[in-house]
């Protein structure tokens, strides 16, 4: 037994993030006054810092394998480990005013979201099931504790609880269906999943499959398995649901699609009619359910269980025709143009909450007499969201009728129109709040806070927008990274 | 098609056998347990001793410390097959067990700090 | 001016995007500041205009001009294709007329709740999805620009509109939005089904459908067909269009009836007949039968108004159906018609709309039966509106005649290649006489319902309740925006060549395929 081959390089995203939320935490502990103010820079920096190292091994060019496979720095986990880096920054920019004027601890806070983030990245690059299964943990449980963060808050607590108990169900789910995996094919390895996939025993392994994708489903709140969402999402500090709404659920999608193409490709007919079922279901569910919702926070639960559903369809008919490269690439861009518009909304309804004291839609009434700049923003975030052009949505929804249309079967076209009917639904609800902000007067709410928008906000706004509207006219820069991420595929 | 309709019939078996199992063994229990109402059979059961009425909890202190046994407990167990190995390992594997013991290390010295080590 | 060949469609695309952002960083008490620089972009606009038309090689119309095309987004092969021809020039101008004038109409006539800043900005980027609509030579390209046109005016009816207004602005969105998600898919089915792999609408209609099933082209018809009749708006479709352009302020009706309408009809001409050459055949006899229905459904329909501005909406949806049976019959001459059509009743209706607006400002209201005695109270103004209702019943000598008349004679010889309505060739020719005999109906009847208007409007004394009223007859603004329209109405009515002979040889190009 010798040394392990470590490739320093490759593993440095990952070590860079370890050592700063180590630092972090000390800094806490070590220098209580000083620290509360330095905690959260270091986060951010930490953040920033690590993405020096995907940046130079994205130059390098070279895949990088570990671990006998089961850590790989390719392409696809630079493009996926520099986004979740980027999005656990702008967490950063949306928390910093939040939990520093809240009756909240603060260090444990940056740490707990900086582990989270740590388990999203080595989630990029692990190839096998059990490193997949430690990362998506790494990634929950700091955020089963961040979602209870207001511990005097009975929404809260409610909002920790079932998320907690949703999530480990989730798991044990998963780690079934891992295990019957691990048994028919000898391996955890993707790459060799795949290889014996449909073998001797095809029920048993899509019996297996099936529990494995129900797991990672409760993760990234597709219907059936959504329930938790809405309630989880209002009961837990916004700047929290942003990172869930985002960082979490990307994550759940990343490990989706790592599995299902690297491990379970080969055998289609085990996988594509669960993620079928899924998108479709959640499609339909997600936005006739947030047109009924009147508090903001609820309805974009339900837009991103819908936009779950939309990330969904191009994975469903990868399998179908030769869209197996049309179809990853849909559900890679997507999930980047997604997480730029749904952190800028939530960024909106952050401040939105620190001037009125409420998440209600109704508190968004004349926002555009009074604060015109930020309801241009959170227009442009929904309008982006309902996918109208010229902002990124547009491309997201473009990506994902391409790989419809390139699988061409017919369960592809009707879940495709079926898509372009509700996304058409979609805009009823983001409309009404658009509506509320440019269309009608203020209501008066009356205890107010503050109206300034906080610098931190503004820098978060200022990211995400200038990625919507970058990429909505010039979407190459995505696509070329989806194209990057599965050329080997 | 048939056969993915066959791989399908698995999931279908399966969850119907789960539903079956859990109503088989609750149904067998009812059927062959001898039901005699008894007043103290519907009292909580409480590890032996009466229960005392009022909603009574359990020091969180309790819980804290069972963690962090749980927490060295596993780190002996990381820490014994290393010990085996180290010449093998050789340097780097000193340096590894060094970054993981100081990282558990931290943890404690983070929760003396925070005070949870302190009883009263 | 070689530099200018390649910049000017690039230019007068984006000088008003320019022009709105400079906009948007000026504070928004600076009021005149705001109005100099939108009035000066449009007018810059304008000018790149009349460079192209300088430029512009009338020789050779129904070849692309002004051609750019350079990479966009390369992973779905996606280009940034800018070009002209005979078709788009006259709706390319007419695009940079009507802005300025509606920027110089609305300096005095600002709606509640005034903003210049959000409103001028809102019409400068209208223009940009208007103008770079006209001009897309890529489907991807006309996709964005198409739904670019879609946000300012949600927000112009929205937020400057009547009492109905939010109502109306999110029908308006919602019609247009469900129809553009389909003429998407549709797009997509293209690129895939061309086997070539492209978005290029010059390409892709070379192929003339080549390679594509008859049945598959029928379905894709249907798609684009969707996406741009409710833009029209074709009959089933059209019921958004009343409600908006009675809730939008003056301005965004005048663009929505001069401009937006002509969005949709300029598709099915650019887009879905070259490139779908038998899907066209084949739906042809049923566009036919919604456009007279829509002729004598709107028609009919004006007759039962009582409100000025949603009569004139509904005598758009009938003239948009004169412009639609030109199309419908898929000859050289009826596409001409078409385009002449869309002009015309651009600037018609757009002039109606501006009256109608300065009459409610005047009046406040729109109630016919309130009005009265225009030609006494305001007689300039009453003179005016006369003259706008002749010219849109189609009154020989000015404008509406020639989009309406050869539209109804084009029904006359339909192509041989379009079906019937009985789905087959042999009932083409009866089928599209009857659509000639129902659309000369529809002419009688819009005398009827544009003199009735002007009846009540204009004629008679006014009402006691605006006797003593001190009513403005047209003030200096309103004939600076009006005049170029009234002089357009004439020129082009007694010179019907100026357009005819720009847009005859791209007609003919764009139905070579259905010559036979």
């Amino acid at each position: 037994m010798g040394t392990p081959y470590f490739d320093y390089h490759a593993l440095a995203p990952v070590i860079v993030l370890a050592a700063v939320a180590l630092l972090a935490l000390v800094v806490d502990f070590v220098w209580k006054d000083g620290g509360r103010r330095a905690v959260p820079q270091i986060a951010g920096i930490g953040m920033l810092l690590a993405l020096i190292p995907v940046f130079t091994l994205a130059a390098d060019g070279e895949t990088r394998v570990m671990f006998g496979g089961a850590f790989v720095v390719d392409n696809y986990a630079l493009a996926f480990a520099g986004f979740f880096l980027i999005v656990g920054y702008v967490a950063v920019l949306l928390s910093y005013d939040y939990i520093d004027e809240g009756d909240y601890y603060r260090g444990e806070y940056y740490v707990l979201l900086l582990t989270s983030v740590l388990g999203m990245v080595v989630l990029a690059s692990a190839r096998d099931l059990i490193t997949i299964f430690v990362a998506i943990e790494t990634v929950t449980l700091p955020t089963f504790v961040l979602a209870g963060w207001r511990k005097h808050d009975i929404r809260s607590n409610e909002a920790a609880i079932k998320y907690f108990i949703i999530g480990v169900l989730s798991s044990a789910v998963m780690l079934y269906g891992m295990s019957l995996i691990f048994g028919l094919s000898n391996s955890t390895l993707l790459s060799e999943i795949g290889s014996v996939a449909g073998g001797d025993n095809p029920a048993l392994f899509a019996v297996a499959i099936f529990l494995t994708l129900a797991g990672f489903a409760f993760k990234v709140s597709a219907v059936p398995f959504h329930f938790w969402a809405p309630d989880t999402y209002q009961g837990a500090p916004l700047p929290v649901t942003a990172f869930l709404s985002v960082a979490s659920k990307a994550a759940g999608f990343v490990a989706m699609l790592s599995v299902v193409a690297l491990g379970f490709f080969a055998s289609p007919n085990s996988w594509q009619p669960v993620i079928w079922v899924l998108a479709a279901a959640s499609i339909v569910v997600g936005n006739l359910a947030a047109l009924r919702q009147t508090d903001v926070v609820r309805m974009l639960a339900y837009s991103s269980v819908a936009q779950g559903g939309f990330i969904l369809v191009p994975l469903a008919v990868s399998g179908d025709n030769d869209a197996a490269r049309a179809g990853f690439q849909g559900v890679l861009v997507y999930i980047l143009i997604y997480a730029a518009m749904n952190m800028g909304a939530f960024a909106c309804v952050i401040a939105n909450a620190r001037r009125t004291r409420s998440t209600e839609i109704q508190s968004f009434s004349g926002l555009g007499r009074s604060n015109p700049a930020m309801a241009v923003v959170f227009t442009v975030f929904l309008f982006s969201l309902a996918g109208i052009p010229p902002f990124a949505g547009w491309f997201a929804k473009f990506v994902m009728f391409r790989a419809v249309l390139d699988a061409g079967t017919t369960a592809a076209v009707v879940l495709g129109v079926l898509a372009a009917v509700f996304s058409v639904v979609a805009f009823f609800y983001y409309g009404t709040v658009i509506r509320r902000m440019w269309f009608h007067a203020a209501v008066d709410l009356g205890d107010t806070g503050s109206p300034r928008v906080p610098g931190a906000l503004v820098a978060a706004m200022a990211i995400t927008t200038t990625v919507v509207v970058v990429i909505g006219v010039y979407p190459q820069l995505f696509a070329k990274i989806g194209d990057l991420a599965f050329r080997a595929t | 098609m048939t056969e993915f309709y066959r791989s399908y019939l698995a999931v279908a078996v399966l969850i119907l056998a789960a539903i079956g199992m859990v109503g088989f063994m609750l149904g067998l229990g009812r059927l062959i347990r001898p039901v005699r109402a008894q007043e103290q059979k519907y009292i909580p059961y409480e590890a032996g001793s009466d229960p005392t009425g009022t909603f009574g909890q359990s020091n969180v202190r309790y819980y804290v410390f069972a963690l962090l046994f749980v927490i060295f407990d596993v780190e002996a167990v990381f820490i014994f097959p290393w010990a085996v190995n180290l010449e093998s390992l050789g340097w780097f594997g000193l340096v590894e067990m060094t970054i993981f013991v100081v990282v558990l290390t931290l943890g404690l010295v983070y929760a003396w700090r925070k005070g949870v080590l302190r009883w009263a | 001016m070689d530099w200018f060949d390649d910049w000017a469609l690039t230019l007068a695309v984006f000088t008003p995007l320019v022009g709105m952002a400079i906009i948007l960083l000026i504070p928004r008490a600076e009021e005149a500041a705001i109005k100099v620089v939108a009035l000066l972009t449009s007018l810059v606009t304008l000018a790149i205009g009349v460079g192209i038309l300088v430029d512009f090689d009338f020789g050779n119309t129904a070849k692309m001009q002004f051609q750019v095309d350079k990479e966009w987004i390369p992973v779905i092969n996606a280009r940034y294709h800018l070009g002209i021809d005979g078709i788009s020039l006259p709706l390319l101008i007419l695009t940079m007329v009507i802005v300025p004038l509606c920027i110089i109409y609305s300096l005095d006539h600002f709606p509640e709740p005034h903003n210049p800043k959000a409103f001028l900005a809102l019409i400068l980027l209208l223009e940009v999805g208007m103008i770079g609509t006209f001009v897309a030579l890529d489907l991807v390209l006309f996709f964005i620009f198409f739904e670019v046109v879609l946000l300012p005016m949600f927000f112009m009816i929205g937020v400057w509109g009547g009492p109905n207004r939010e109502y109306a602005s999110i029908k308006f969105f919602l019609f247009t939005l469900f129809g553009s998600a389909l003429m998407l898919v549709s797009f997509l089915a293209l690129y895939f089904l061309s086997k070539r792999s492209t978005f290029d609408i010059s390409t892709l209609a070379s192929f003339e459908g080549a390679g594509i099933t008859r049945g598959t082209q029928v379905l894709l018809f249907a798609g684009l067909f969707l996406g741009f009749a409710i833009k029209v708006p074709m009959f089933p479709f059209h019921t958004w269009l009343p409600d908006a352009h009675t809730e939008a302020p003056t301005v965004g009706s005048v663009l929505l009836a001069a401009v937006l309408l002509k969005l949709g009809t300029y598709g099915f001409i650019r887009i879905a007949l070259p490139i779908l050459p038998e899907g066209a055949q084949v739906w042809a006899p049923w566009i036919g039968l919604l456009s007279v229905v829509g002729i004598i459904y709107g028609a009919l329909c004006c007759l039962a108004q009582r409100d000025m501005k949603r009569l004139i909406a509904f005598s758009s949806v009938a003239h948009m159906g004169f412009v639609m049976l030109g199309i419908a019959t898929l000859t050289d001459f009826g596409v001409n018609a078409a385009v002449f059509g869309m002009v015309a009743h651009g600037l018609i209706t757009g002039m109606l709309f501006f009256l109608a607006g300065s009459i409610q400002h005047r009046y406040h209201t729109r109630e016919m039966s309130r009005l009265g005695g225009l030609l006494v109270s305001a007689p300039k103004m009453g003179w005016i509106l006369g003259f706008c209702a002749m010219a849109s019943l189609g009154l020989p000598g000015l404008a509406g005649f020639w989009g309406e008349f050869p539209a109804v004679l084009s029904a006359f010889e339909p192509s041989r290649l379009a079906n019937g309505i009985l789905g087959n060739t042999d009932s083409t020719l009866w089928t599209f006489r009857t659509f000639m005999v129902v659309a000369a109906i529809g002419t009688v009847l819009a005398a009827g319902y544009l003199l009735w208007m002007y009846q009540r409007v204009g004629m008679g004394t006014p009402k006691p309740e605006f006797e003593d009223a001190h009513i403005h007859d047209v003030h200096r603004p309103e004939w600076v925006a009006w005049t170029p329209l009234l002089l357009g109405i004439v020129v082009f009515g007694l010179f019907p060549n100026l357009i005819f002979s720009i847009t005859n040889d791209a007609a003919s190009s764009i139905t070579r395929a259905f010559s036979g």
